[in-house]
């Protein structure tokens, strides 16, 4: 395992349909695999002599209910009975290839190695039972994890064949292409109502998250945490109080790093209070929102701008359009604010670390590891808990890299949690961003020119320069940007700017942003046009028919068009989120009511539909498009980091405010039947919501919003505005 | 040296007065389905019974909670076949799982002191819940479900 993926490495994964991504075939058939405890066809799947079979989940579970869905993919071709399918989220290791969860990717690019190796390991297990019957394996079927010979009437169960009999059966990586799949016509296990494997100790409290780990002579550790989210150096340290705190360990005082370990959280807590750090706060010290924005306002400018998706010949045809229009969107900070605070439980012994917590990105986190630790990556055992939340937030290592440091300072292990207050504080926030648009139309009223510049900070850049492309710009800041309207001639330029202010992946990532201004422009420059937004949209989607048959179907279920009471009005977006590349065609219609008054906006219902191709978990695919969906009414409607002195000014739920049970609409989920093959849900349906909701407040009132979230004041600044 | 009673048995543990009621439950008794979020009553992941009623441990503290019966999610019911576990299940109610202990112990107080409630007083009674992954609309239907069982 290498400190850096390659960039090369890291986008050819991303590829749809990367067969063998995990599975290195042929690893049937070594003789004494028969005489063996287990037949372990793949490092993905096991089945024990007790006919169990584990699939191994190297995706992180963080509720989506991907282990679930990963192991009804495997059952599927394994004709296993789902009752005998156990899941497990095994330690990091390189076997398993790349390990990282994110970008709605984890079924899209799974699917189609999970089913061959689910094929492989049957035909595998007919062939033995075939050659213990001395009988052709064409005789032979599988079904509900037993083997038949159909005209004596012989079963062997999986279980009695790994037990008894001997596997030879070798694929290479030809065999495994060439396998035939089953057409989803014939699907026992897949788009089958399935509960979701991991809900019942979820229920009971059982459910094991990183933060639930204890080790023997366990310490607890606090960090004190430097005034500004970037640049601040420690320049004393003064651990006499501290000292006298019951319960004080250890100081642990590095260069980028300083902790107080004792033995119990609360006396953790105090002796880090007591502990004086003086910070130089460095050159962020003045960072503030107004000074990020103005510095974002000067860099649309900036010559510097690169190109980073262009069609035609913008230039031209701008110049020779009848109507020109031109838009400025903005968005703020977002945090992650999943509800398990950053944590982690680090050892230290011989040589080894051992690091428990819930990691969406393992390769990345034991690549830094070993390099901060100054040791090999075989000596980096990551131990994978279910994440209370991911959403972007447990990609970064950060926590581990802190807790490994002290565990190796004070030689015990050592369990470290953020309070609420630091976790917001040291969080890696969605970028706050500014993004100009403007288009050109044509007689007809379709846009013949589109031209948008994109400013934010780029996450990529910090992560190094194999996560940024030859220009420097990071793809996953962008994307969105890059819609799928038919339009001739097309820019995007993007600057990457550094602020002094961390910024990181929150679930959907760019299209939050992307869309919020590519959906809502859409819908100014259909009212410039004088023709319905929905008209609009259809009339230049004829290069996406899918998307155009969600965005139908959504806005019939919605009523679209029909009349609503005053100050109510529905608003839609449509989107090939997360990725252009693994679309999840997506379309939700908001219906939203504004207090004109106060400027408050009421978000009453959602109608969504999606086209995600095949729907591996259907229960679970409705649980994340309504969950995604909500997770942008709060995005869209509350969630503002503000910065002030360098770092964010909120500090916990109170002041940094996402959405409760009293602020959910109705929500109305339709999925396309399909038997293309599968994208994913976890984003998409988030980056639908601010731009349906900008445009239901227009639709509603004649107010233009173009900034997130959309806060009364702003609500009223916009009606202001009008009049 | 504190003594709490907790799902019916008597635990002696060695913590200040003013400890929070979350921090001993969860670090040292290991009772971990008490889940930590924010530390300042605003989230609810830390929602414990204490003689019934709900309260946040992490606003509680021990000297608070001595006396009194403490009933966690562990001890909600033998088996975690309480109606509201169960409607839990039914309608396939968690994500990530987090915040679940404490939704289901604001459910099943709830329920208690209000066998039948209204769609209102069901989000009066969980609005202080936070749920990131916003699993509200399965929550609503689990606690009705949970409420037409005797829950």
């Amino acid at each position: 395992m290498t400190t850096r993926l390659t960039r090369r490495a890291f986008l050819a994964t991303g590829t749809a349909a990367s067969v063998g991504l995990t599975l290195r075939f042929p690893l049937f058939g070594a003789p004494d695999a028969a005489a063996a405890a287990a037949f372990d066809p793949s490092p993905m799947l096991t089945i024990t002599p007790d006919g169990l079979v584990t699939v191994h989940i190297t995706k992180a579970e963080m509720g989506q209910g991907v282990g679930t869905a990963l192991a009804q993919i495997v059952a599927e071709e394994l004709e296993a009975d789902w009752k005998d399918v156990r899941i497990d989220y095994p330690t990091a290791n390189e076997k398993y290839g790349l390990m990282l969860t994110g970008g709605s990717w984890s079924v899209n690019w799974t699917f189609d190695a999970l089913s061959r190796a689910g094929a492989a390991s049957r035909l595998a297990l007919v062939d033995a039972a075939a050659a213990s019957w001395n009988v052709p394996a064409a005789e032979c079927v599988a079904e509900r994890g037993v083997v038949r010979h159909l005209s004596s009437g012989r079963s062997l169960s999986y279980g009695e064949i790994v037990k008894r009999v001997p596997i030879t059966k070798t694929f290479s990586e030809d065999d495994l292409k060439k396998i035939a799949l089953k057409k989803p016509a014939d699907y026992r296990v897949v788009g089958k109502w399935t509960p979701r494997l991991d809900i019942p100790e979820k229920v009971t409290g059982k459910a094991k998250f990183g933060i639930d780990t204890f080790l023997p002579n366990m310490a607890y550790a606090k960090v004190a945490y430097p005034p500004t989210r970037e640049g601040a150096t420690r320049t004393a340290v003064d651990d006499s109080a501290a000292k006298r705190v019951k319960g004080y360990v250890a100081t642990v005082a590095l260069p980028d790093l300083v902790a107080v370990v004792a033995t119990s959280y609360e006396a953790a807590v105090k002796a880090r209070d007591a502990l004086k750090v003086t910070w130089d706060p460095g050159p962020n010290a003045s960072v503030s929102t107004e000074s990020i924005f103005a510095k974002f306002s000067q860099a649309k400018d900036d010559p510097a701008l690169q190109s980073w998706h262009e069609v035609g010949d913008v230039k031209t045809a701008m110049g020779s359009a009848a109507k020109r229009h031109e838009a400025t969107y903005m968005t703020d900070y977002v945090a992650h604010m999943q509800m398990e605070p950053m944590n982690c439980v680090a050892s230290f012994k011989d040589g080894v670390f051992d690091v428990y917590t819930g990691s969406q990105f393992q390769t990345f986190a034991v690549g830094t590891l070993a390099a901060v630790l100054k040791t090999d990556a075989k000596n980096i055992r990551l131990h994978q808990h279910y994440l209370g939340g991911g959403f972007g937030r447990r990609l970064e290592p950060d926590i581990m890299v802190e807790t490994a440091l002290i565990a190796r300072e004070v030689k015990r292990p050592v369990k470290l949690i953020r309070s609420r207050e630091e976790d917001l504080r040291r969080d890696f926030y969605r970028s706050a961003t500014l993004q100009v648009v403007r288009a050109a139309l044509g007689a007809d009223g379709k846009p013949v020119a589109w031209d948008n510049t994109l400013v934010a900070s780029h996450p990529g850049r910090r992560w190094g320069p194999d996560f940024v492309d030859k220009k420097g710009l990071d793809q996953f800041a962008l994307n969105g940007a890059d819609h799928v309207y038919a339009i001739p001639n097309q820019i995007v330029r993007a600057i990457p700017v550094e602020t002094g202010i961390s910024v990181g992946y929150v679930r959907a990532v760019a299209p939050n942003y992307t869309f919020f201004a590519v959906e809502t422009f859409m819908d100014e420059l259909a009212k410039l046009a004088g023709v319905d937004p929905l008209q609009y949209r259809l009339s230049l989607l004829g290069d996406a028919p899918r998307l155009a048959r969600v965005l139908k179907l959504a806005a019939e279920r919605a009523n679209w068009g029909a009349p609503l009471p005053p100050n109510t009005g529905r608003g839609l977006a449509c989107v090939s989120a997360q990725e252009k590349k693994t679309p999840t065609w997506t379309a939700s219609v908001v219906q939203a009511r504004v207090d004109p008054a106060s400027g408050n906006v009421q978000v009453e219902k959602i109608t969504c539909a999606v086209d995600c191709g095949i729907v591996v978990n259907p229960d679970g695919a409705r649980s994340q498009i309504e969950g995604s969906l909500l997770f942008g009414v709060s995005n869209a409607l509350k969630e503002r980091g503000t910065v002030a002195n360098g770092a964010l000014v909120q500090s916990n739920f109170h002041d940094y405010q996402v959405l409760r049970m009293n602020e959910v609409p109705e929500i109305e989920v339709h999925l396309v039947e399909s038997t293309e093959y599968p994208t994913g849900l976890g984003e998409p349906g988030t980056t639908t919501v601010a731009p349906a909701l900008s445009n239901a407040i227009f639709a509603a009132t004649g107010a233009r919003v173009r900034q997130v979230p959309l806060l009364p004041d702003r609500v009223l600044a916009a009606l202001r505005a009008k009049a | 040296m504190a003594t709490l009673l907790i799902n019916g048995k008597s635990r002696t543990v060695d913590a200040d007065p003013d400890t929070p009621l979350l921090w001993v439950i969860r670090e040292r008794l290991q009772l971990t389905g008490t889940k930590f979020g924010c530390g300042m009553a605003q989230c609810g992941a830390c929602t414990v019974h204490l003689d019934g009623q709900p309260v946040r441990s992490c606003q509680t503290t021990v000297a608070q909670a001595a006396g009194k019966k403490i009933t966690t999610i562990e001890g909600l019911h033998p088996e975690g076949r309480h109606p509201v576990q169960l409607a839990w299940v039914a309608e396939q109610v968690p994500q990530c799982g987090y915040c679940q202990s404490g939704q289901i112990m604001s459910a099943a107080a709830l329920l208690a002191k209000n066998p039948n409630p209204s769609d209102a007083q069901i989000v009066d009674a969980m609005s202080g819940n936070i749920c990131r992954c916003a699993t509200y609309p399965r929550i609503k239907r689990a606690i009705k479900r949970a409420a037409q069982q005797g829950g």
